[in-house]
């Protein structure tokens, strides 16, 4: 178990990214400059007592309000919003960004360190403890104050950023209900009968959030047709190509503003034979560029999943949507090659990457779904931003069968009666 | 869908009578229709094909594409109307890496 000090006593917390900054540097701004310090530090520091108070009443009780975007108090309804991470990194020309970078809430994180974390009450000195597997804050049970995880402990729970939920759970209910209201005629009917748009619960997704400065190359062949032409007659009719061979290289020179890769293993198995993961990477993306420093009362009647992946296991994620995004942009330069392209050969050389962690806004729907012996969980995805829904809905193979053999059957009669009449 | 396979089957139904008579393969797209109707629906409820089209939706800044060509052969008498593993337009397809 991880003990913060009391708050007030006049002694900070050390600051977790100098600490596991093995270099043993000081944290500063970066610029995204060459010879800038690897680790940007985006902590909180008005926060790191662990007590969220409202600027104008004092009062701990915080939420968000998501139709404003804003933390409310809700004994004087003052509202406000912490600072956008924008204003408070310098982010410069990516085309400059040299190195690794990396946010101080997006460190590596330490196995050692417990995911139960005992605070000090600001209010009444009583001790709280806080299992940040499954919350980021409590409520003290003597003097009733809200006390928040604030600090970047490094065990994944605490990012560098926060994306408030702006659509409310109404509309999340309303787009849902749509989504599923489309697709009810062949739906498994158990699914149909227990579908209630209310369970739809608002969660904060862990991401790394990237920007990326790169270079790729990429070989491979392309055929221009030069003649086209039938030999034989009949039934026999066949179709010739004469073609010309080209062996093709493009490099291109790109940034790449604010991509987002999920940092939690389990979501980042998309395999959907097992699992429905891809509807919630489908609703991406988000305006990350709206992100704030981190609150933990944004989080307040939300839930939320821990980061477990670090820069270096989501490096090779980084380089294969580099790749993907340099084989797009080379992509019209080869229009020519009429046949095709078979690129054969690829190369990418990322000259410098800024990495944040940040906690998205998803409305989530989940159905847990068992065939043949095999279970499913089925997602129903609202972007908690934008509104984007996408979703998987469980199959009745029955009512698919039927429904795909009427349809057969209509062809095939027209068919047999189009064959009849001739 | 249906409208698709309906479509296609007076096309192949006009071709195969100007061709001096009607043809049995044409039964075959009643079948067919079924499995692409079952296919389809399957995918619309599913999604399992759906994700996040990041070359896209992500705020890229290229700089102009350079590169060469060079013929390297000519290809004469082939009955392929398209060169073998073309992946010009598959992105994601990912090919031998150099270092």
């Amino acid at each position: 178990m991880t003990t913060l000090p009391p708050p007030g006593d006049g002694e900070q917390p050390p600051a977790v990214d100098t600490r596991d900054d093995p270099t043993g540097r000081p944290t500063v701004p970066i610029t995204g400059q060459p010879g800038a310090d690897p680790v940007i530090d985006t902590r909180n520091e008005r926060l790191d007592d662990g007590v969220n108070r409202c600027p104008r009443c004092g009062a701990t009780e915080i939420q968000l309000r998501p139709s404003a975007g804003m933390l409310i108090c809700l004994f004087c309804r003052h509202e406000w919003s912490e600072a956008r991470l924008d204003e408070s990194i310098a982010n410069g020309d990516l085309a400059a960004l040299r190195g690794t970078t990396i946010g101080s809430g997006a460190t590596d994180i330490d196995t050692g360190i417990d995911t139960m974390i005992t605070m000090k009450c600001a209010g009444c000195g009583a001790e709280v403890v806080v299992n940040t597997d499954e919350q980021m804050g409590s409520r003290c049970h003597w003097c009733r104050h809200v006390l928040t995880i604030n600090e970047q402990v490094p065990n994944g729970a605490v990012p560098d950023a926060v994306l408030p939920f702006k659509i409310t759970h109404d509309d999340a209910m309303a787009r849902i209900r749509e989504f599923a209201g489309k697709r009810r005629m062949f739906a498994d009917r158990a699914f149909v009968r227990d579908f209630k748009a209310e369970n739809v619960v608002g969660v904060y997704m862990p991401y790394m959030v990237v920007d990326g400065n790169a270079s790729a190359d990429v070989e491979g062949h392309g055929e221009i047709k030069t003649r086209q032409y039938t030999r034989g007659s009949g039934d026999n009719k066949e179709t010739f190509y004469d073609a010309d061979v080209y062996e093709v290289r493009r490099h291109v020179d790109f940034t790449a503003d604010d991509l987002t890769i999920e940092s939690s293993a389990e979501r980042a198995v998309m395999d959907a034979s097992r699992d429905t993961n891809n509807i919630i990477n489908t609703i991406l993306p988000f305006d990350t560029e709206n992100a704030v420093k981190w609150n933990a009362s944004y989080l307040t009647g939300f839930t939320s999943e821990k980061r477990d992946r670090d820069v270096d296991h989501l490096q090779p994620v980084l380089e294969d949507q580099l790749l993907s995004i340099a084989r797009s942009q080379v992509a019209s330069s080869v229009d020519r090659y009429d046949r095709g392209v078979r690129w054969e050969r690829e190369r990418i050389d990322v000259h410098g990457s800024r990495w944040v962690a940040m906690y998205l806004p998803v409305w989530l729907y989940s159905y847990y779904h068992e065939q043949g012996g095999k279970g499913m969980v089925h997602y129903i995805a609202v972007n908690g931003r934008t509104g984007e829904v996408m979703g998987s809905v469980p199959v009745s193979h029955r009512r698919l069968l039927l429904g795909a053999l009427a349809v057969g059957t209509v062809i095939e009669g027209f068919v047999i009666a189009i064959l009849a009449a001739s | 869908m249906l409208a698709i396979v309906l479509d296609l089957a007076s096309a192949a139904f006009a071709s195969a009578d100007g061709d001096g008579g009607a043809t049995p393969w044409l039964l075959v797209l009643g079948p067919a229709g079924a499995g692409g109707v079952y296919f389809g629906l399957w995918r619309y409820y599913r999604n399992t094909h759906t994700s996040h089209s990041f070359e896209r939706e992500t705020r890229i800044v290229a700089q102009p594409v350079t590169g060469h060509d060079a013929k390297v052969k000519e290809i004469t008498g082939t009955k392929k109307t398209r060169i073998d593993g073309d992946n010009r337009t598959n992105h994601r397809q990912r090919v031998q890496r150099i270092e």
